[in-house]
Order: C-alpha cells, then structure tokens, then sequence
C-alpha cells in the first residue's frame, strides 16, 4: 500500500522536505516557481537573481508590488514567499549565477537546479556548471503564451548547448554609420549615440560617418577636400562625442544640428554612397521650429504610446529627453554614466527620438514609441499564466528526478492553440547528447575560420570565446610545444597581448588553441583555419554548424497515456502515437537577445503549411526556425 | 488621469504586445466571479488580478481550513477559522490596486435558491470543485443570461476544465501570420491608376530601386496576364518562371552585372504570398450562412448586424470580396511612395467601410433600432477584421447530462471549447 502525504508517495515527500534546490532567477518564472516548491513542501531552496524589480514585472511577478520597485528580485521574492510560508528556509543572493562564488562545489550541494532565466548567457553557464558538477537541470523558457521545460542531465540528455541555436542578428558597422536603409539601423544608431553620450563609450559603437568605409573608396587626396566641406565635423572627431557634447552643456539644439544637419550634409560628400541609393536629408533645427502649425495636438485616441508624431514633436521629445538626461548625468557627478534601459523613460524617449529623426532623415517612415520599443529592447511579451503553467511543470519533472525516474523526464511544450490533436502541452522525449556538442562531449573541440593576420588577441577572447562559446574568464595556450599563454584570466597578466594579431604569436593556419574556463570546468580546443575570404565585416566563421549540418533523428513525441501509466480513462482521443513535429519549438524567453520570438516560432508552424515549395518541411524545426527569424525584420539582437 | 494612464501602460507593457490595448480594455470592463477560493480558483483568479481586470467576486461560503492554508497560497494560517472568500479577496487585492475585489460570504447553492440573477451581472463566472447538481443549476442560470461559465476541477495531480457559453463572438482574433490584403489579383480601380502612375522602364536608379515591391508585382503581373490568357502563375514553375521575369527586371551596371535591387529581391520573395488569390475565408462564409446572420432582429448584437452589413456588401459592392483591409506591410521604398501607396489602400478601406455601414443602418432601420447604435468606428474596426472573424459555440452542460446525446467521441471532437484541458501524472 503506498502512503501518500498530500498527493505525494511519503518517500518523495520526505525527500522534498530534506533537498536543497537552487533556482536560478526571481523573475516571471521564478516568482511562480517559488510558490510551487513551497507549496509542493520543497523546504531548503536558494533563490539567485541580480536584477532589481521594475514596474513592468508587477503585471506578472506576483511576489513583487510597487513598493518593491528598486529593489532586489531575489531578496524580495524570498521575504514575500516566506510571509506566506514561513516554514520554508529560503536563501537569496542579489547575484550574477557567473559570479566565481558560485563554482562548481557550490552547485554540489543541490540535489537539483531549476533555471528560471531571461537570457542566453547564463543558461550557457548554468548548463556548463550542471554538466561539471554532475547536478540535474531543469531548463525553461516562456514568450507570450508559448512556453517550455527540458531537463538535462550530463551523459543521459542533449546539454543546452548541443542544439546550435539562430545566432545573434548583429549589423556592419558602415550601414549603421553611414547607410541605414532599415528602421532597425536607426534604432540601434539610436542606442549607440545613448552610449556615446550618456552612458560608457565603446569604440565598437561609433556612430559619427564611417570615413573607411569601403563602399565610399575615397581617394586620399579628396580627403582634405572634404576636410573643409565640414570643418565643424574635424573638430569634433579631435574629441570623442561626449567631451564635445559636454563642452556645449548638452546643448540640445547644437546636438541635433550636428546630429541631423552636419553630419548627414558630411555622408552627402561621400558621393559614391548615394549613386544607387536615395540620398539623406538633412534637418535643420531653426528651420523646422519656424515651420510648426499650431493646430496639432489632435485629441488622444488609444494609447499615447502606439501614436507615430510628427518630425516636430520628435525633435521636441529630443529636446526634453536630452536635457533629462544631461540633468540626471550632472547630478551623478563627474565621469557618471547612465545605462541604458529601455523601461526608463527619458532613455526610451531619446532612443524614440533620435531613431526616428534619422528614420525621417533617410526617407523612411517614423515608428511609434511603442514599436521602437519593442525593437530597441528586443521585448518579448509575456503574462503569468504561461509562466504558471511553465513552472508548474517544472516541478512535475522535478518530482520525476527526485524519485528517481529520470527516464520519464520529457521536454514539453505549450502551445497557443491546441494542435490537431487537441494537446495544448505536448511532451516529447528526451534526445541523447549530440555527439558533435561542443560542450557535453568528453574532450570539445571546434573549428574557427579567422583571418589570423586581421584578428586581435582581444577578439578571439571577447567575440569568439566568450560571446560565441560562452565562456566566461578563458585562459588560452597555444599548442605549440612551449604552451604560450595567450590569454590569461588573472588581471593584468596578458592584457599587453590585446591588441595584437593571433599572427604575432605564430598562430597560423592548423594551429590549436587550448581555451579553458576554469569556473565552468570546461576545456574547448579550437583549430584555427586561415581564411583571407570573410565576408565584409564577419570576423570569423564556426565550421560545421548548421545549417550544413545534417538534422538529428526527429524527437518522438509520445501519447501523455503512455506517461499516465495507460490510464485509458483520461479521454483523450486515441490517435496514433507517431506525432507531427509541428509542434515542437524551442522557445527562449530573451529580453537580451534574438533567440525564438513568439511570432518567429509560430509563423514556422503555419508557414510550413503553405510552403508549397517544401523547402523547410524536411528540416527540423529548431533549424527551421531560424530561417524564420532571418526573415522577420523585427527580431533581431542588439546586445 | 493621465499620470494613471502612463503608469499603466508601464506595468502592462508586456502583456499589452500580446493582446493589445482593446483587449487590455475588454479586460478593465470584465468583473469575473470566482465560486470557492481554493488553490485552483485562487490560482486562476491570480492570473487574472495581476493582468488587471476591473473586478472580481469571489462567493465562498466555506471557513479556512487548516488544509486550506497548506495548499492555498493566498490563505496563511492567520486566516484559518476566517470566511474563506473573504480572506482570500483580501490577499488577492494586494497583487493589484487598479482591481476592486468583492467578496460574499455565502455557498452558491444557497444564493442560487434567493437571488439567482445575483450570477447574471458578471463577465465570466468561474464555479472550482462545485458538485455536480451545483454545476447543473448554475449552468442552466448562466446559459439563459449568456454568461460564460468556466468549470473546474482539481485531484492530487489530475486536473480537468470545461467551458459553457451559447456563443462567443471575436472580432479582434489577433491572427499570427495573417496573409496581407493586397489585391493584387484583382486591383480596384484606384489602385490600377495608382500602378498606371508608375513606369519602370524610364525611371532613374534611384526611383527604380525605391519603388514598393507590391508596384513591381503588379506590373509584371499584368505583363505575365496579357502574355498568358488572362491566367496568373500557379504552380511552382510558373512561379518561378514569374518570378525570374522579374529578376529581369532589375537594372544592369556599367560591367553589365546586376545592381544590387533590394525592393526587387523583396518582390521576388513575396511572389507567392502576393498572388494568393484574394477569397471570403470559408469560416468567415460558414458564419454567413448562419441562422444569426440571416436573421437579423431587434434582439441581434451588434456583431450579428455587422457581420450582415459585410455579407451584403460582399454579394454587392464588394463584388466577391470583403471589405478592403487597409493595410500594407513594410517594405523597402522612399517615404513619398510607400505614402501614396499606404493612402491607396487607406482611402479604399474607408470607401468600403462607407459602403458597410450603409448596410448596417438599413438593417438598423429595418429592425426599428436607431443608426447610431453601432458606431463608425466599431464598423472599422470590424470591416478591418473581416477575414479573421471568430465564433465560439459549447453545448450546455445540461444537454451534455442529457441520457440521448452521450456520445464520447463527439465531445472530444468538439471544437474549440470542449477539449479536455489536461491530464498529467507521474
């Protein structure tokens, strides 16, 4: 006879009570994660988050009310989730999961990690840090009302990273600086110029004209013809945007006539650019002040927000947010920065402002806050219920592990709509690792096509080994019989190295790169291959990703009968247990990145139904799904 | 008021890009009903409080139990020996303050027996753990006031969920991938004379390559009819054939090789979704060809009305099709043209909304309703939605109950309302 305690068999029961789980984030699916564990009697949990709370979590983060706003996610969830059930021994860190406090000894002491995480990076690090320490992970995401949970489990299931997913939508340099011809270009011109005047510089976000641009082909001797076209801009380029900025005192009307008027009269000197393309406009502040019509302000229907203005009414919006800005700068003291974020509204105005002014400046239409908004912060929406569904079952699948039945782990999926076999949840088992995994195989090793002569030191560690392979501090030797030390992870060692090329220390092509993450406890080998024929602005290449590569076996989904132990009462219509994989998707609930949008993953779904061609109905969704996202201009990455 | 609204738009932002700010403010309108605050029903309630609808009442006439503070995230042991419905009101109130909570300390069985029309004021009533006879009255109650009724139930890890409503209009149904509304297999006249306007062959590169690649569709479409007995490319090779017709079309350099053409690339992608021909999706003719829509009397909503103003426009102005949408996706092209092309579909649109809520006040008028019932801008927005239009239909519970049409395989062949949510165990 089983005793049960609640609804659970009393040795899951007791289980539960003496466990510690770790659940990484105290956001949407962190809050109603936290709730079901203490209401599952889950008693020893420990709750990371670093972000603080912000009014537009209150529409879903129960644990959090307006008085919270500032505050620690992870303290507040913990002291909100005790009030209600006080017998639960809940700790919180205010925290980065990539801090090096949490190693790989750290994670050891859970019985199980539950990920509740908005972006890629630190699912890559978490995932790497289960794999090391040998802990259970279950994985989730949410966008809008889809939703998903996996669980991970070295040597028995695919890693996260064993799927390569769509990468990161980033744009050259010179369509930024010099030729934008999408929305999105002046939107992420928009986010630089944020940077470059309030917030930190980075030299990688320059948004003044692009003179080496090599579409322009400037001869050298117009050079100093051009020089005089625009004197006002050599002064400028002496000084970096914000020193100048600063020396008018955030001028609003100096900034905008530089912005919108000098510069863009400067691109017009740069001919070529504009033989096949219709040339920019320049705007000039007086001018448009002396055109205003005084009969606007049109009585407000809808939402503020989702209303387009007029070229006037942004430039207003530029002036107010720019003398916003420079006041709450001035306020900060010297050297202050401001970070941009897209939900505080002076930083969201100027973003709005200034994207829409080039927008006009380059013959394109004007778009409202609201979607410039959606753009710049790559939001993704989202609503309690998915994430109450989503960690509902994360728990299911906790108590799978946790009695010792990992074989019937499944990842599930929420859909929106039921499928056509009316599931709204569609579990499907659980794929072995991928032998060709980068990161879950015993001994990883990659392939990167990189021009050795053209890449620094710095970027193989910032764009290649951290962005790309997701490491967090590399330390890189080279195989070349003496163990060079490239890259060391300890400050001030091999900083002197940066700026140099990987030719500098004789790497060439067939070299090997040996890059370990000592926190993650990760050894990734790289072999270089020499390339002269990247395309313009790619750095470098990763063989043998897909799409080339060929799909994996198709998941099988299986009847929820068949985990129901064949409870045949359960009225589900008897269908063939050989599903579609329509309806698999890996949803990423990303604010910080491209990943899978709601709308790119269900447009794959009805896409494929009329693709008459058949071009992608053989492909695996995942794989598929990132053609979607190339086709949608809206999804794109600006992290 | 103001400052309010701002604030709002804030703490919804995410959920606004889902449901967009008509459904935000059907969602201010609703007061829902909760009957028994236990785990389930406080759970549901809480993923309605936080996305803020104007208001619920939760009727309860159980006392907390210990039990009930065990599993009830909104009860705590303070509230044991308390009126259930009131101490979860008062803790559910606290997720939002834009939502009035009510509470009523009172079985359902009980209110149904005194005041039955007690349950007609709401949005959605929400009946958790109710037993059946319960179930069965309530559900004959709410089913004659047109009130959804949402049954649930909760064992151990088995759960279950059926809706009742007679019927469920949407106008706003927020299609993912809608098709565009470009018409380009059958142009009105103001947009032929708009294509008219454009003549590929003598514009400058600059033009050339800033003309929406919908202009460049329609004029290599009507190249591809006079060439082809009036028949548009249908299969994939005539397809592609079409398509490398306008591959040709886009300009050559000095070296002879091609420029790079973005909005010609665009139009050659689009080929196959532009040439979908423009039809009445046959759910929207099924909701035609329903006994509501024929029979439009005083008693008609709004819906039903309009619906019928569409199909007459259909069988008359609209010679086939609904009403033009109004709308074109972005594409490449300089602002003066995408306008002009933007203001083509627009006025159209409008004309055809005229022409609808011409329609519409005659069957007012002949119903004995004044004109003004139905406002301009709901016929818009419904002429708008036309293609994406959405009705809802359950059976009664009673009828479910009823000995003659127990029939198990219909219930779960039923569309829409009455799949099974889900089961899980492990």
């Amino acid at each position: 006879m089983v005793q049960l305690v609640g609804s659970l068999r009393k040795e899951l029961a007791d289980s539960l009570s003496t466990c510690k789980v770790l659940v990484v984030g105290a956001g949407g699916i962190g809050c109603e994660l936290l709730k079901n564990l203490v209401l599952t009697g889950f008693k020893n949990i420990e709750v990371i988050d670093l972000d603080t709370i912000d009014v537009s979590n209150l529409n879903r983060q129960f644990l959090f009310q307006k008085k919270h706003v500032g505050k620690s996610k992870a303290q507040v969830a913990k002291e909100s989730a005790l009030q209600f059930c006080p017998s639960a021994s809940i700790t919180a860190y205010h925290d980065s999961i990539t801090n090096p406090d949490y190693n790989v000894e750290f994670f050891r002491k859970f019985m199980l990690v539950m990920n509740a995480l908005d972006n890629r990076a630190a699912r890559n690090h978490v995932n790497r840090m289960c794999l090391a320490a040998d802990i259970p992970l279950i994985e989730s995401g949410s966008a809008g009302y889809l939703g998903q949970v996996t669980v991970i489990k070295k040597g028995l299931t695919e890693c996260y990273e064993c799927q390569p997913k769509p990468a990161q939508k980033t744009f050259p340099g010179c369509t930024i600086r010099n030729t934008p011809s999408e929305p999105i270009h002046c939107i992420v011109w928009a986010k630089y110029l944020f940077n470059q005047l309030f917030g930190e510089e980075d030299a990688d976000q320059e948004v003044s004209p692009d003179t080496a641009d090599p579409e322009a082909a400037w001869n050298p001797e117009d050079t100093a013809a051009r020089a005089a076209v625009s004197e006002k801009d050599g002064d400028i380029k002496r000084v970096s945007t914000k020193v100048w900025a600063r020396s008018t005192g955030y001028d609003p009307i100096k900034l905008f006539n530089k912005l919108f008027k000098d510069d863009i009269m400067y691109l017009l000197t740069m001919d070529k650019l504009w033989k096949k393309r219709k040339a920019p406009t320049p705007l000039d502040w007086q001018q448009l002040e002396g055109n205003v019509s005084p009969n606007e302000e049109a009585p407000a229907s809808g939402l503020k927000d989702q209303k387009v203005l007029d070229v006037w009414g942004y430039c207003q919006m530029f002036q107010d947010s720019v003398e916003t800005l420079s006041s709450q700068l001035q306020e900060k003291g010297d050297d202050a920065e401001l970070v941009w974020d897209k939900d505080d509204p002076p930083a969201m105005d100027f973003v709005t402002a200034a994207a829409n002014l080039r927008m006009h400046v380059f013959s394109m239409n004007m778009k409202s806050r609201f979607d410039v908004k959606s753009m710049a912060g790559n939001i993704i929406p989202a609503i309690a219920t998915t994430n109450a569904v989503i960690a509902g079952l994360i728990v299911l699948e906790g108590l799978k592990i946790l009695s010792g039945e990992m074989e019937t782990c499944r990842t599930v999926f929420l859909n929106k709509c039921p499928n056509l076999r009316k599931k709204l949840l569609v579990p499907c088992v659980l794929d072995p690792p991928s032998a060709n995994c980068y990161v879950c195989v015993s001994k990883p090793e990659v392939t990167v096509k990189l021009n050795v002569q053209k890449t620094t030191v710095l970027s193989l560690q910032d764009r290649i080994l951290k962005e790309r392979f997701g490491m967090v501090a590399p330390d890189v030797q080279i195989e070349d019989g003496k163990g060079t030390i490239l890259i060391s992870s300890e400050e001030g060692e091999t900083e002197a190295n940066n700026n140099k090329f990987l030719s500098d220390f004789g790497i060439r092509n067939g070299s090997r790169l040996q890059s370990d993450d000592f926190l993650q406890d990760y050894t990734l080998l790289v072999n270089v291959l020499h390339t002269e024929e990247l395309e313009r602005d790619v750095e470098f290449e990763v063989i043998g990703e897909a799409p080339d590569k060929a799909p994996p076996p198709q998941s099988n989904q299986e009847e929820v009968n068949s985990i129901t132990n064949g409870n045949k009462d359960s009225a589900q219509p008897s269908t063939s247990s050989k599903a579609e994989d329509d309806d698999l998707m890996i949803v990423d609930s990303d604010e910080e990145e491209v990943a899978a949008s709601n709308s790119a993953a269900v447009a794959t779904g009805t896409k494929r139904k009329y693709s008459e061609t058949g071009e992608s109905s053989a492909k695996r969704p995942r794989t598929d799904q990132s053609d979607a996202a190339d086709d949608e201009d809206d999804i794109v990455a600006l992290d | 008021m103001a400052a309010t609204k701002d604030s709002k738009e804030q703490k919804y932002d995410r959920q606004l890009r889902l449901w967009g700010d008509h459904g935000q403010e059907a969602l201010e309108n609703a007061h829902v009903c909760l009957i028994n605050a236990t785990a389930t029903g406080t759970e549901i309630l809480k993923n309605l409080v936080l996305p803020g609808i104007g208001a619920f009442t939760i009727v309860d006439g159980h006392i907390v139990s210990g039990e009930d503070a065990g599993n009830n995230f909104f009860l705590s042991s303070d509230s044991i020996g308390k009126n259930r419905a009131q101490a979860a009101t008062e803790l559910l109130q606290e997720l939002n303050s834009d939502v009035s909570g009510n509470f009523v300390e009172e079985s359902p069985d009980k209110l149904l027996d005194n005041d039955p029309e007690f349950f007609h004021r709401f949005t959605i009533v929400i009946g958790v753990q109710l037993p059946e006879s319960t179930c069965l009255r309530l559900g004959m109650v709410l089913w004659s006031a047109s009130v959804p009724f949402l049954i649930c139930k909760a064992y151990g890890l088995i759960g279950y969920m059926r809706l009742m409503v007679q019927e469920h209009t949407v106008i706003e149904s927020h299609p993912d991938n809608a098709l565009e509304d470009l018409r380009l297999d059958r142009p009105f006249d103001e947009f032929k004379s708009h294509i008219k306007s454009y003549n590929l062959s003598i514009m400058d590169k600059k033009d050339h390559s800033h003309t929406p690649w919908v202009i460049i569709v329609a004029k290599y479409l009507e190249r591809w009819l006079s060439e082809h007995d009036g028949q548009p490319p249908k299969n994939y090779k005539e397809k592609e054939a079409f398509r490398q017709i306008i591959r040709e079309g886009i300009l050559k350099n000095e070296n002879g090789g091609l420029e790079d053409e973005e909005n010609f690339e665009e139009a050659i992608k689009n080929v196959n979704t532009a040439l979908n021909p423009t039809k009445v999706p046959t759910s929207v003719e099924d909701l035609f060809n329903s006994e509501q829509c024929n029979n439009i009397t005083a008693q008609s909503s709004s819906f039903w009305v309009m619906l019928r103003a569409v199909k007459e426009f259909v069988y008359n102005e609209g010679s086939g099709s609904l009403p033009v949408r109004g709308s074109i996706p972005d594409m490449i092209a300089d602002s003066q043209k995408f306008i002009n092309l933007q203001n083509v579909y627009r006025e159209k649109a409008m004309q055809d909304a005229a022409a609808v809520s011409k329609h519409v006040e005659s069957l007012l008028q002949s119903v004995g309703k004044p004109p003004e019932s139905i406002s301009e801008k709901d016929i818009k927005l419904f002429c708008k939605n036309s293609s994406f239009l959405r009705v809802v239909r359950c059976r009664s519970l009673a009828e479910e109950y009823s000995v003659d049409s127990i029939n198990k395989d219909e219930i779960s062949g039923l569309d829409c309302c009455c799949f099974r949510f889900f089961s899980y165990l492990i």
